[in-house]
């Protein structure tokens, strides 16, 4: 039987491995074929370039399928499924390991690419125009790019599909690092991935207009359902990456401006100002050149995270490994960018807008200022990550800008943005009218300085309440001021620094949601009124008959919702580092945590050990919180210990415990650590934050999925053949 | 329409400048030196009292946790492949009064952020990082990580 198995893994290798080199005919195939058959205009010579697409989609996946199946099989005579993989590892783990490391990674991503590739030539095999084959060029061009890079040939990355020399296998593999053996960690990195590779097919497009000539807004059309999946997708791929680092990583953050984050999120802010400059060349026809330079740069940015993470000149917490990768990364992008700056220039003429700005004061004007603010974010970020290149370059010597730049730098850009949010959408084309402004502008305005008076009042009450607790601690003798000292004292903070940008905050949110759900409540009211139907019948046809815009909207609410979860979150969070014994007790905030029991259990691939807390808000009812650490030990399981914090949800707050080092015990000679029971003697050293507002944050971006697919739920429109040039 | 394209420009020009003069002044702000310990102990007198980012290994056996202070303690080394004999017996020490962070391993990889002591010959962290999960990678890469961090 083992013999068996062993045949059909070396044979599924092989296969692989064959599928892999066959699978750069195919892809040169596609290239040469598609570019002669739309120059000849033979529709043989482009079906046979589709035809080529198709199989190396289905020679990649043989070659993906292969290792796959490494993996299931415990095939460890595979040098890749050794250093991922063990026996002991689950199921899902075991599957997941495909994209543990480079090598599978970028098999990965070039099978999804594949898949990306296969359903552009599906969708328009009886399409009336070849704008889609033109696209499938630049797809089998970057195919070719990473099957070139898969194949092993690059110093430093080797086959995935690669076996020990001499036929020689291991007992067992490494196994993958416990950190990554979380359902999140399973789904994040395949999410970003999904979302990078199908921002390639609106980028493919964009060269397609720029090849065929046709540069209207026909290729917009045909792309605007990938961007909006890319997006969605991206959306969740970097919310499931900050979930995974709050849940199992036990520092209570989620977002701390490491250079691997910032990569990923950078193509999604380029996304983001290209869905909404594309507006305005399909409504006024602006903008042409700007939309291609747009999508352009956020497909090199996905390109570009490779190149920072990879290259090792960016000292990142996520150290993949280093080689010349990154290299052949930033080459690609430099050549590719050439080609479409070429392709821009050689059809400069028709690039030129139709029409242009009226009035600062437009609905234009704010698209473009969020496009400006947009690729702003994006250039700040690229240049705090990118600043011990620059450093080195201009000074002479490395250095590195810590997370508090990056807070302090976005957050202006990022409140105008949020304001934004709510005046594109009300504010009219062409220029703004003094009616317009009265109808949309007042209410939403109004509204918002109330909100953020509020939010001023609450803070004060709030900074004097934590003042006054300070000062009765400390029974420190104050002297009495007199009244107007004493109201001075009391607006601005007694002297503390006054949060002005949560007032803004508070301010622009509520001004954004009355905006928004105006033009709900107006667009329902009128829908039901003409339908002669209810209000609520009203609200659904008018979401169904303009779901792009609608759903738009919706996402609007969503950036407001995430807003407020990131101000509290990141904001008013409290932290207290505490050491107790069983029996003892800390207050923090409003909570009291009280250690009572403590607990250690065997499981399959690990030993958890911790503590039970009972923990009670002012005096209430009690809970019970149960934070450990998991000891891996088997072999191939990563041996180390893991801190796996304890989160209770208290409304929209969280409160958070994570332990810091248990008692061990050595064993093997010294070569291995196991955890001991905690007994009454025992010191717990833990840290216990209280979050505020933290699950606004993913709820705010759960709306926004919403939005999103309520918005690509609308069919691509159909170009007029005048638009199609 | 001259005017009004004047207009644009004018605004335009002052949105940019507004951007680069946040970011510039930010930068100079916050920005710190990124240093192994061999540079960081050669430059001792001028990253007296300095914000600086050590990047190093975990020299082995140096990690202690004292539970009544709340406090880890360890040395960071150069890292391995880029440091030579000498290199590698001189550390800096790092104290941290936070819980030690996962992946904290000896001979690991770490990034430690804060404030230079040069007559103690030690950081009083803020930030201390280890690598992150994805990575165990070392053994992948022909090329070592040589002069890059």
């Amino acid at each position: 039987m083992d013999m068996l198995v062993g045949g059909i893994q070396s044979i599924a290798a092989e296969l692989g491995q064959a599928a892999i080199f066959l699978s750069i005919f195919s892809a040169l195939w596609a290239i040469v074929s598609l570019f002669i058959g739309l120059r000849v205009r033979k529709p043989n010579i482009i079906k046979s370039g589709r035809n080529a697409v198709a199989a190396t989609f289905i020679l990649i996946s043989i070659a993906t399928g292969a290792l796959i199946f490494s993996f299931v099989t415990d095939d460890f005579s595979m040098k890749y499924v050794v250093e991922v993989s063990s026996a002991a590892q689950p199921l899902l783990y075991k599957i997941t390991a495909l994209w543990g490391r480079m090598s599978g990674s970028l098999l990965f991503w070039l099978w999804l690419l594949t898949v990306g590739g296969a359903i552009v030539a599906w969708q328009n095999r009886k399409a009336a125009d070849n704008l889609a084959d033109y696209a499938l060029i630049p797809i089998a061009v970057v195919q070719l790019f990473f099957i070139l890079v898969v194949t092993g040939w690059i110093e430093g990355v080797y086959n995935p599909l690669d076996r020990f020399p001499g036929g020689q296998a291991m007992v067992d593999g490494q196994g993958m690092n416990p950190l990554l053996q979380t359902p999140s960690m399973a789904f994040h990195p395949p999410t970003l991935y999904i979302g990078w590779i199908s921002l390639t097919i609106p980028f493919a497009y964009a060269v397609a207009a720029l090849l065929s000539g046709r540069i209207g807004s026909d290729w917009i059309h045909r792309s605007r359902r990938w961007m909006l999946f890319s997006w969605i997708v991206l959306t969740i791929g970097i919310t499931l990456g900050g979930n995974w680092a709050y849940r199992e990583l036990g520092w209570g953050g989620y977002w701390a401006w490491d250079p691997v984050e910032n990569a990923s999120f950078m193509p999604w802010l380029l996304g983001t100002a290209y869905l909404h400059s594309v507006m305005i060349q399909e409504k006024r026809n602006m903008l042409k050149l700007w939309n291609i330079l747009l999508i352009t740069l956020a497909f090199q940015f996905t390109l570009l995270g490779t190149f920072i993470t990879r290259s090792g000149i960016i000292t990142s917490v996520h150290a993949f490994a280093q080689s010349d990768i990154g290299w052949y990364f930033m080459g690609f992008i430099i050549i590719s960018t050439a080609g479409v700056i070429a392709l821009m220039a050689y059809r400069w003429q028709r690039l030129k807008s139709a029409n242009r700005l009226e009035s600062l004061l437009s609905k234009e004007s704010a698209f473009v200022l969020n496009n400006w603010l947009f690729v702003g974010l994006t250039l700040i970020i690229l240049w705090g990550t990118l600043w011990p290149i620059i450093s080195e370059a201009i000074q002479g010597e490395k250095a590195a800008v810590p997370e508090s730049f990056f807070n302090k730098v976005v957050i202006i850009p990022g409140l105008i943005l949020l304001f934004l949010t709510g005046a594109g959408p009300i504010i009219s084309w062409k220029k703004i009218t003094p009616n317009n402004f009265q109808r949309m502008f007042i209410s939403p305005l109004f509204v918002g300085v109330v909100g953020g008076v509020v939010a001023w009042l609450f803070l004060i009450f709030r900074a004097h309440a934590k003042a006054a607790a300070e000062i009765s601690a400390e029974v420190t003798e104050v002297a009495t001021p007199n009244f107007l000292m004493r109201l001075w004292d009391f607006i601005t903070f007694s002297g503390q620094p006054m949060p002005i940008f949560s007032i803004l905050c508070v301010f622009a949110s509520v001004f954004v949601l009355v905006a928004i759900f105006s033009e709900f409540y107006r667009g329902a009211k009128l829908r039901a009124k003409r339908q002669a139907t209810s209000f609520l019948n009203g609200l659904g046809l008018l979401i169904q008959r303009n779901k792009r815009r609608y759903g738009g909207y919706i996402v609007h609410i969503g950036i407001v919702i995430l807003y407020i979860g990131i101000m509290g979150s990141k904001g008013y969070f409290l932290l207290e580092n505490g050491r107790l014994k069983l029996g003892e007790s800390m207050n923090v905030g409003d909570y009291q945590f009280t250690m009572k029991d403590s607990f250690l259990d065997e499981h399959d691939n690990f030993i958890r050990s911790g503590v039970e807390f009972e923990v009670r808000r002012n005096g209430g009812k009690p809970t019970t919180m149960r934070p450990s650490r998991h000891y891996y030990y088997t072999t191939g399981q990563g041996e180390q210990d893991t801190i796996e914090s304890a989160i209770q949800h208290q409304g929209m707050n969280d409160i958070y415990i994570a332990l810091g080092p248990l008692p061990t015990k050595e064993i093997l000679g010294g070569k291995m650590s196991m955890p001991e029971k905690i007994d009454k003697e025992t010191v717990v050293n833990l840290s216990i934050y209280h979050n505020p507002l933290i699950s606004v944050v993913w709820i705010g971006v759960a709306v926004m999925v919403i939005g999103g697919l309520v918005a690509i739920a609308e069919k691509s429109i159909t170009t007029p053949r005048s638009q199609t040039v | 329409m001259k005017q009004r394209r004047l207009k644009v420009f004018a605004a335009s020009l002052i949105l940019l400048s507004g951007f680069v003069i946040l970011v510039l002044a930010m930068t100079k702000k916050e920005s710190m030196r990124e240093l192994t310990p061999v540079k960081l102990i050669a430059n001792a007198e001028t990253m007296d009292n300095q914000n600086v980012q050590l990047v190093g290994a975990i020299s082995e056996e140096s990690t202690a946790w004292d539970a009544e202070e709340f406090k880890l303690t360890f040395a960071v080394r150069e890292l391995e492949k880029t440091a030579t004999k000498i290199e590698s017996i001189e550390t800096v020490n790092v104290i941290y009064n936070k819980l030690k962070p996962d992946n904290f391993i000896d001979g690991g990889n770490v990034f430690v952020e804060g404030k230079y002591d040069a007559k103690q010959n030690v950081i009083i962290a803020n930030k201390v990082t280890t690598k992150c999960a994805s990575k165990y990678e070392e053994a992948e890469s022909a090329k070592t990580t040589e002069g890059s961090s």
